[in-house]
């Protein structure tokens, strides 16, 4: 095929022409991992919902229903093996791979996060000793996750740098609220089983708090990806970039 | 011819098509044999009516003219066979340098140049021209015009003026066929162009070339009229390069319209000879060509 | 417990994309967007693949005889073209190009067909004028001097600079013997010991284990393999400072091609590489910098690892992830 080219013109061919079948692998794999954040923001849903209501069931089924997203990692992680073996990818498609490998990974971390809240809803017993202040803090910053979920998604698809810059921003929130539910947690004090529930509520603060940074973790392979630099996104002590 | 059913319906042989297929064959082979038939009848006659001839008088004694007489007096071959040795070793010795420098030029440094285009053209020409003008030019130019007489080297120049074109054709042909890639390499080790055609170009190409300069020898071997107005007649043998000259091509021509049969048996028999020889240089070349190859 | 999860990477300098595109001169000053200390490309470079950097041992042991000293010390030298043009007749095939091969390393050449490659290099052995109506303009300086000077001798520059082409091209009338020691009595340099020099050379295309007891059998007798290190024996016979290759493996099978491809990593502490190659995934194992070539021009030079990974010229990243060529 032919490419005209003056110096600085960049080369125009009807896009993509070469390699149909590699770059139709490679979009497929990139839906299945992304797809996995989907089912990850459904469990993140049905947990949160188990904690609000006490549902003992629903955190059972939440428990149940990783292996859905193991068997995600699975696949995609088969497929990556099997593009980078048949196809040897290179430059931004190998970029890409990587990426994918890494995204996988914090997806199915996400879905164990899911899956200890989910564990720590029975321990509680099916009428337990809840301050609504907390659950309330608990619930937004479930919001915030998910809200970060679906973002680092969008800006992987999207392949959107600043919306994966944003991420971090969002993920400050999320560790605020964090250090004030240990605070809440701590005033609690005086009745021994609202003691043990508020553990409880540390522990699952935690676990949300860890499936934002994981949902940053994507958007620095969204990065990554696109300028082929690696940095980390700032977290509480580091600003941004530098 | 009962044929058994076909496998398949479309790949069966119809009966035109073997019909087809037989008279094609059959009209190659009889082109063949028809070809064949002098190639045989030659060979019939030379051997029936020459090996008649051959003596070891035959091949030591000088022909002596006398035809009248008893067959045993006529003497043998001896001055054709040594002066047609003579007179072409000189030819080859002039022409297959010279046409052999003329298709290394055209090859390696003419190539597709106005000049060598030119060059190639006349060699063409030279060769459709009938020998006996060769013949005529050495007489001008060197008898005529110098006011001398015969002489063997005369007709030894007319001889190499017909081999030349010969040789540069053959060689260059054969040249031409050396892969560029041989070239390159050399060239590429840092050579001198004038080494990589002398250790490289010309060995590679030494048994097609060797053919060309043994088709040019035995051509000019059997060439009368290139020597009919040059290197003069004479029976008896020579090696003053100067002097008459006998050859085997003269003595033929001589001998063959001789009323008395023994001489014309005689010029069989020189036909014969002339014909074994060109047959022993040929494999004598051959057996160089491969004892120089497989190393 | 972020302390948990494993961090991605340290302070790791990273190549930006200010990186060079058309003027491939890599000593220019850092654009101000980079934020390293130390030059860049090295450091990177030895992280990452540290084989790279370093000169390998050098292939098993001459015999080393006084005059082979130069063949265990670095040997290669640095080749620079500066606007260097092609053409044949009136058409350019090469249009313009400033490239740097670095000495003692391995630079690869890719692009489309037609793009130019093996003209650009066949300019630096001076065998582009060898075509009839081809001429070359511009530099081509071997360690500073221009081999393009109307006082050099074409013949000595080709003893300096060497080539192994596409197809193995062994001389047929020769043994093997013979081919290896073609290019040292054609060159008629000092012949020296002459059984010493073929044995060093067959060594060092790590040919001599094969042949040693087959010296005098024909050059052509061998496998499309030995017969290419074959080549390369020849080639190195005559101690150049520089080797070009061009497509030297595609006429072969893959275990040959391997073989090649470890000989190549091999002589770079001798010498000074350039190769040229349809293979991408070739230049990627082989080479330390690799050269984009499109349409006769340069589009974009660097270190190989950053080529495929992450170049800067779009062009670039089409060609290598095969959307076109």
């Amino acid at each position: 095929m032919s490419s005209e080219v003056n110096a600085g013109q960049t080369v125009r061919l009807s896009a993509q022409q070469g390699r149909q079948h590699f770059q139709q692998q490679l979009q497929e794999l990139e839906n299945r991992a992304l797809g996995g954040l989907d089912v990850v923001t459904e469990q993140l849903d049905r947990t949160l919902e188990a904690l609000a209501h006490q549902d003992v069931e629903l955190a059972q089924m939440v428990i149940a229903d990783d292996d859905r997203v193991d068997g995600r990692y699975l696949e995609v992680h088969q497929g990556i093996l099997s593009l980078l073996a048949t196809q040897a990818p290179v430059a931004g498609d190998l970029r890409l791979v990587a990426a994918l490998l890494h995204v996988i990974v914090h997806v199915e971390r996400m879905g164990d996060q899911c899956v200890n809240i989910a564990k720590l809803i029975p321990l509680s017993g099916y009428e337990p000793p809840v301050r609504p202040e907390v659950l309330e803090l608990i619930l937004k910053m479930g919001a915030y996750a998910r809200s970060e979920i679906v973002q680092c998604k969008a800006s992987f698809s999207g392949r959107d740098v600043g919306l994966a810059e944003d991420l971090a921003r969002q993920d400050r929130e999320i560790n605020r609220l964090n250090r004030e539910i240990f605070r809440h947690a701590l005033e609690i004090g005086d009745d021994a089983d609202t003691r043990e529930w508020a553990m409880h509520m540390i522990l699952v603060a935690r676990a949300l708090e860890r499936i934002g940074d994981n949902a940053v973790d994507v958007g620095e392979q969204v990065a990554f990806v696109v300028t082929g630099l690696f940095r980390e996104f700032s977290d509480q002590t580091n600003p941004l970039g530098n | 011819m009962s044929t058994p059913a076909p496998a398949f319906e479309r790949f069966s042989l119809t009966p035109r098509r073997r019909r087809k297929d037989r008279i094609a064959r059959g009209a190659v082979v009889a082109s063949t044999a028809i070809a064949l038939v002098p190639l045989v009848l030659i060979v019939y006659y030379l051997l029936s009516k020459g090996l008649g001839s051959w003596s070891i008088k035959f091949f030591t004694t000088d022909p002596t003219g006398n035809t009248f007489f008893a067959a045993s007096s006529i003497g043998g071959i001896k001055s054709a066979i040594l002066g047609t040795i003579e007179m072409v070793a000189l030819a080859s010795a002039i022409a297959v340098p010279l046409g052999l420098g003329v298709a290394v030029w055209l090859v390696e440094y003419g190539k597709s140049s106005r000049f060598a285009h030119t060059v190639r053209f006349f060699i063409d020409v030279l060769t459709g021209v009938p020998s006996i003008m060769f013949g005529l030019f050495i007489y001008i130019a060197l008898i005529v015009g110098t006011g001398t007489s015969y002489a063997a080297y005369k007709g030894a120049f007319a001889l190499s003026l017909l081999m030349l074109p010969v040789v540069t054709r053959a060689a260059e042909v054969v040249l031409l066929l050396v892969p560029g890639s041989l070239r390159e390499s050399a060239l590429a080790l840092g050579a001198p162009r004038w080494k990589v055609i002398f250790r490289i170009v010309l060995p590679t190409a030494l048994p097609g070339l060797l053919t060309g300069i043994l088709l040019a020898i035995a051509r000019a071997a059997g060439e009368t009229a290139p020597l009919l107005f040059t290197a003069g007649a004479t029976m008896k043998t020579g090696f003053n390069l100067n002097g008459f000259m006998n050859s085997l091509p003269m003595q033929i021509y001589t001998d063959v319209t001789s009323p008395t049969t023994a001489v014309v048996n005689r010029a069989w028999g020189a036909a014969l000879t002339l014909v074994v020889m060109i047959l022993l240089l040929n494999l004598f070349a051959r057996l160089l060509a491969r004892r120089s190859s497989l190393r | 417990m972020s302390a948990d999860e494993p961090t991605m990477s340290l302070e790791k300098p990273t190549i930006s994309p200010g990186d060079n595109t058309m003027s491939a001169d890599e000593s220019s000053p850092p654009s101000p967007t980079r934020r390293t200390t130390m030059s860049p490309e090295d450091q990177h470079t030895q992280m990452l693949d540290p084989s790279r950097s370093q000169s390998p041992k050098s292939p098993q042991a001459a015999p080393s005889a006084p005059g082979n000293a130069r063949a265990n010390v670095s040997d290669g030298l640095a080749v620079k073209l500066e606007q260097l043009r092609a053409f044949y007749g009136d058409v350019a095939q090469v249009k313009g190009i400033d490239l740097d091969f670095h000495a003692n390393e391995v630079t690869a050449i890719i692009g489309p067909s037609g793009c130019g490659k093996s003209t650009m290099v066949r300019c630096i052995n001076r065998m582009h004028e060898e075509v009839p109506g081809a001429r070359a303009e511009g530099k081509v300086l071997l360690d500073g001097s221009d081999i393009y000077d109307s006082s050099v001798d074409v013949v000595a520059v080709r003893r300096a600079i060497g080539m192994v082409f596409q197809k193995p091209n062994p001389f047929p009338t020769m043994s093997v013997f013979d081919n290896v020691a073609a290019g040292l009595r054609l060159a008629s340099r000092g012949r020296g010991d002459l059984h010493n020099k073929v044995e060093t050379a067959l060594r060092g295309a790590g040919l001599w284990d094969e042949v040693k007891d087959r010296l005098s059998e024909a050059g052509a007798g061998l496998s499309g393999g030995q017969q290419q290190r074959l080549c390369i024996a020849r080639s190195l016979a005559v101690e150049p400072e520089v080797i070009l290759m061009d497509e030297p493996c595609s006429a072969l099978d893959p275990i040959a091609t391997l073989k090649i491809e470890e000989l190549i990593d091999q002589l770079k502490s001798k010498v000074t590489i350039v190769i040229v190659t349809h293979n991408m995934q070739q230049a990627a194992r082989v080479a330390d910098r690799t050269a984009f070539m499109l349409s006769g021009e340069l589009v974009e030079v660097g270190p190989t690892q950053q080529i495929f990974t992450n170049p800067n010229d779009s062009r670039t990243e089409e060609y290598v992830t095969g959307k076109f060529g």
